[in-house]
């Protein structure tokens, strides 16, 4: 009976536009539910999790006062519209992220992991674990057309960072698929609109779908088992990554009705968007070649905005920069130099205040993103209110890499799952695995465990 | 020889060799043995200063218990026994070890590397993808086309020794994989657009009267249906062929029936178009450029435990992405299949082939560009401070860039003396690049090897592509700088700073020019610091006639004028570039290890370990006694046991 709905949602959907609000016909709904339960029952819920590097001004972050009655601090301000969507939580460290070696880097890789990963400057990257979005995707990603969706808007780095002696990938990925295996981020706007959304932007040549395109991936495919035979088992691992990855490409192939779905869900205000942003991104490479990183930074959120409202994937991950970025941020007032360096500050007021414009910055992005969520409407609810939307840094001050008490806030309602409104400072090196439990449960993944986690922040649950 | 006689030999055997007969309780034996008498001086004495607490130099020696640790970590405990040798370790502020203790340390460390290293190791190498370069040099070589990888593929990442070809930081990713299927649609349509290239991987298929007049007999009388015979012909060789070159190996009868079959497949299916036969290898082209077979560098696994040689498909593989970038030609798989790779006259030949051809430039612009750490001014968000540097922009990145370029294809190819990438008195630049420079006289529009009246700029280190990567975006920065000619040149990288220390060179606008050398003495003058910094800010400061990109200068904008004498910690004292290019090039043994590894870890695509170490050795002597022969020492890389060598990876994970 569920499926039923499912299909009857979706058409429904299509015929509304999701910015109206139109009664529901009463024959969609089953007996005994209203309208307004039928929408409660749906709300498919998003999550997305948000890298900043390099760490905030420490003293300009915590909100004054606790619980629901709170001010937000200066960096934060730009969130005043959204103070009741938020939760800002003080006191939460990532364990693992420190005890092997000082630096960014070991607070990067595993951001979102929360295991310790692998101390070295070769081959052997291993960032301990799966990536909480990762996890999430395994569970729930078979029900869109892409299980989860990597941005940023920096190239991988290479090399090795002799400072520390560990390699520079550890900085470049948050997402990882399996410990040994980072997932690349989209960093291009007009080739990650492209992927999602070219062939519904009118008068855009088609891109034409080759024919022989499943006769071609069974040939691969077969080629790649022929090669796996007779393989040592890490050999049959690398090749394993490319298996993976024509499967997945062979199952939007096959999976006609997930691109029916998706297909359904470009409804005419969805398109009426696509348009618009398709514009700015041809505007945006023609008139600032590619430069202007605020404006690069909210093509992408406007791009992630539309995955989730259009439902081509429920799992996101951003990257603001890789870690140790060194991205001038002279463009903004008052600010001479680049992040790393002014994150480093010495206490000098001057390089502090510039950091703290910097985070602003970040925060203002941020707030961006939320305001797209907040702005589409689905039924009575906003897709703000239906999504979880994390920001946070692996490090606090950047000055003296500090790993307690993380920049970390929370948006969006989780579909009714978190008790927004409120900052809340646990006990001093909580972990914050306990956070990702929590959001992990309230994506309806039911684990009892998330790395180092050891409880479920009730605080923040409705 | 009698039974008896037999019988008690191999008992003599056994008892001089107790290892034949059993290898592993000699293993327990003599770990025992290190329990009981190695490491407690390892962990006493020298733990002392070197635990997890308090860890000089970064140094732990107190983790470890075993042998096979100890030969891990070969490279740490080849620099204990230097140490300990040097009389460096311990330091007279510590209580000395008494002369057992030390023999006891050297005699047995030594042993267990020793032994460590009796067996020659390749190493593992898990498949290789291609990395972006690679993988466009070589659809370039195949179709003639020019792909944009820079901007089609996600960017490569790089795990040990910084080079993109390393094989387990070459990923796979949906994104990836449906990017390949992209660029293999442009790569092939393009050529399919232009006739002329197309026919000359696809011949024309024009049946002669005589064929149609037997299709249509053997359609009328025997009912049988041969026309797809003669298009057959055609798909067979132009796919074998193609797929060879993209396999870089002659085809398994089963895998060229595969491929016919996806074409037999297509074939049939479109049966509409006039030109169903081209369109029909088309598609099976744009497999093959997506097939993990050629997308990978897979060489095969043997079940065995001991290393093994490559095959010569494999060899000459290695042999073409090290010099090329990309697959091997014809010819190179003709040698292979006919003849034995492995031998050293015929690697020889072909090596010598290869390097004369100009595909051959592509070591310059892939090897030296990522070891010299230049490749990140081409990265996107690379930038310099467009108002203190108004006169950086694109084509003086590209000038810079492709001076690196030229001058090392010419050190390598032409003049063949590697000791020049230090100091010579010659550089590669045109016109603008010479204006930029400050050199007075016409120059050319292309740029082309010019020499030099100055001894500063010759060299790598006089050049502003490598003075530019090395600045900040702001301004020069010694240390930056300094530490570049360590680790990039001497290979001789200054431990990380230790926690907390705040970094100097980032905390910009605390302090102007004037106070730059003022302020790095003040930063030494704290012990912490001093160690390292000596040598980094000495040379750092060395270069500080260069500006952020290069120009050369002789005072500071407030007219403060630059002082580029130095002392390094071994005695050498200079002032300016010319005399220091003069004191690297005493220093030739390190650089010569340094570039052996460097190049090492680049043509097998793993980083370089301990268990290499006898092969880098060998490879610094070749440059030592050849006075540094380029060609001598690429020979000498594609001979070596781990570039024709591989094994399995033993089942344990």
């Amino acid at each position: 009976m569920k499926k039923s709905w499912h299909i009857s949602r979706r058409r429904m959907l299509k015929g509304l536009g999701a910015c109206v609000a139109l009664p529901v016909l009463d024959a969609m709904i089953p007996a005994g539910l209203s309208a307004k339960t039928f929408w409660e029952w749906e709300r498919v819920k998003r999550i997305a999790f948000m890298f900043m590097p390099n760490g905030v001004h420490p003293d300009k972050w915590t909100p004054e006062g606790q619980g629901t009655d709170f001010h937000l601090s200066p960096i934060l301000q730009p969130l005043t519209p959204f103070k009741n969507d938020l939760l800002v939580l003080g006191e939460l460290m990532n364990q693992n992220s420190w005890r092997t070696k000082d630096g960014h880097y070991t607070k990067t890789a595993n951001f979102l992991t929360s295991m310790r990963l692998t101390n070295t400057a070769g081959a052997n990257v291993n960032a301990g674990g799966v990536s909480v979005d990762q996890i999430i995707a395994n569970q729930i990603g078979d029900q869109t057309l892409f299980p989860s969706l990597q941005y940023g808007v920096d190239r991988v780095r290479s090399g090795v960072d002799l400072a520390v002696n560990l390699t520079r990938l550890y900085g470049s990925a948050i997402s990882w698929k399996s410990p040994t295996q980072p997932i690349a981020k989209e960093i291009n706007p007009r080739m990650a609109f492209d992927r999602l959304f070219r062939p519904f932007v009118p008068g855009k040549p088609p891109i034409k779908e080759n024919p022989h395109k499943k006769s071609v991936l069974d040939l691969v495919m077969q080629d790649a088992k022929s090669l796996q035979k007779g393989m040592g088992v890490g050999d049959q691992n690398k090749l394993a990554e490319y298996l993976d990855a024509v499967r997945s490409v062979e199952r939007r192939l096959d999976n006609q009705d997930s691109l029916k779905d998706f297909e359904a869900q470009i409804t005419p205000d969805v398109k009426k968007e696509l348009v618009r942003l398709d514009q700015r991104i041809d505007e945006y490479v023609d008139q600032t070649a590619g430069i202007d990183i605020t404006e690069r930074v909210r093509l992408m959120f406007d791009i992630m905005a539309l995955a989730f409202w259009s439902d081509a994937t429920r799992v996101t991950t951003f990257m603001f920069g890789n870690s140790v970025s060194s991205r001038n941020f002279s463009f903004l007032d008052g600010v001479s130099g680049s992040h790393h360096g002014v994150s480093h500050h010495k206490n000098d007021p001057r390089l502090m205040s510039q950091y703290e414009i910097i985070t602003r910055w970040h925060i203002e992005q941020y707030g961006y993103f939320l305001s797209r969520l907040a702005s589409i409407k689905e039924g009575d609810h906003s897709l703000l209110d239906n999504s979880m939307v994390m920001f946070g840094s692996g490090l606090r001050d950047g000055n003296r890499h500090s790993p307690h008490n993380l920049p970390i806030v929370v948006a969006g309602k989780g579909g009714g799952t978190l008790a927004t409104g409120q900052h809340l400072t646990f006990a001093e090196d909580t972990p914050l695995a306990n956070l990702y439990l929590t959001m992990l449960h309230g994506m309806d993944v039911s684990t009892e465990r998330f790395a180092d986690s050891e409880r479920v922040l009730h605080e923040i649950v409705c | 020889m009698s039974t008896r006689a037999l019988l008690l030999f191999i008992l003599t055997l056994m008892w001089a060799f107790p290892s034949l007969a059993d290898p592993n309780e000699e293993k327990e034996r003599e770990q025992k043995h290190f329990s009981s008498t190695v490491r407690p001086i390892l962990h006493g004495q020298c733990g002392d200063c070197h635990n997890a607490v308090d860890s000089k130099a970064g140094v732990n020696l107190v983790r470890f218990d075993f042998i096979v640790h100890i030969v891990q970590n070969g490279k740490l405990f080849m620099k204990v026994i230097d140490e300990i040798e040097s009389g460096h370790m311990p330091p007279n502020t510590r209580p000395p070890l008494s002369d057992s203790e030390k023999d006891t340390l050297l005699i047995y460390l030594k042993k267990y590397l020793d032994d460590a290293l009796a067996e020659p190791d390749p190493g593992l190498i898990p498949p290789r993808r291609l990395s972006n370069r690679e993988y466009r040099y070589s659809v370039y070589d195949l179709l003639g086309v020019e792909l944009n990888t820079d901007s089609l593929l996600p960017a490569d990442a790089s795990g040990g020794s910084g080079f993109d070809n390393q094989a387990s930081t070459a990923y796979m990713s949906p994104l990836r994989l449906e990017r390949y299927f992209e660029l293999a649609e442009m790569a092939v349509e393009e050529v399919y657009a232009d006739p002329q290239k197309w026919r000359s991987l696809v011949p024309a298929y024009v049946p002669t009267g005589w064929t149609r007049f037997l299709v249509w007999w053997e359609q009328v009388w025997n009912q049988k249906d041969i026309s797809f015979e003669g298009p057959q012909q055609i798909a067979r060789e132009s796919i074998s062929s193609f797929a060879t070159l993209a396999y870089r190996k002659f085809l398994e009868t089963e895998e060229q029936e595969q491929l016919m079959e996806l074409f037999a497949t297509i074939y049939k299916a479109e049966t509409d178009s006039a030109d169903r036969l081209d369109r029909s290898i088309k598609e099976v082209f744009k497999s093959i450029l997506i097939s993990p077979k050629f997308l990978y560098r897979q060489e095969r696994d043997l079940p065995i435990e001991k290393s093994y040689p490559l095959t010569n498909f494999e060899l000459a593989t290695r042999l073409s992405y090290l010099i090329w970038s990309s697959i091997p030609d014809w010819e190179l798989l003709q040698v292979a299949y006919l003849q034995d790779l492995h031998n050293p006259k015929i690697l020889e030949a072909q090596t010598l082939r290869m390097l004369d051809d100009p595909r051959s430039a592509r070591m310059a612009e892939n090897f030296a560009t990522q070891w010299l750490e230049i490749d990140k001014l081409k990265r996107p968000d690379f930038r310099m401070d467009p108002d203190k540097f108004p006169d950086y922009n694109g084509v003086l990145r590209d000038l810079m860039y492709e001076e690196v370029v030229a001058y090392f294809d010419y050190v390598f190819r032409e003049s063949q003396n590697l000791l020049e990438l230090l100091n010579s008195d010659y550089t590669f630049l045109n016109q603008q690049l010479a204006d930029h420079y400050g050199l007075v006289g016409n120059f050319s529009e292309k740029i082309e090897r010019t020499c030099l009246d100055s001894p500063d700029r010759g060299g790598l280190i006089g050049m502003g592509a490598v003075l530019t990567a090395t600045s900040l975006p702001e301004r020069t920065s010694p240390v930056l700088r300094g530490k570049w000619v360590l680790e990039q040149i001497l290979g001789t990288p200054p431990p990380p700073p230790p926690p907390d220390v705040p970094e100097l060179e980032t905390a910009q606008g605390s302090h102007d020019d004037l106070g730059l050398r003022k302020l790095l003495e003040l930063h030494r003058a704290d012990p912490a610091c001093a160690g390292c910094h000596k040598d980094m800010d000495a040379i750092g400061l060395g270069l500080e006639n260069f500006d952020a990109l290069g120009k050369w200068r002789n005072t500071y904008q407030n007219q403060v004028s630059i002082d580029p004498h130095g002392r390094l910690k071994s005695g050498e004292e200079f002032a300016g570039p010319g005399m220091l290019k003069e004191v690297l090039e005493e220093k030739k043994a390190l650089f010569a290890q340094n570039f052996s590894e460097r190049m090492l870890s680049y043509s097998v695509g793993r980083s370089v370990g301990f268990y290499d170490s006898p092969t880098t050795h060998k490879l610094r002597q070749v440059l030592l006694e050849t006075d540094f022969h380029s060609v001598s020492f690429l020979l000498a890389l594609v001979n070596s046991f781990p570039f024709r060598h591989k094994k399995t990876e033993p089942e344990y994970i």
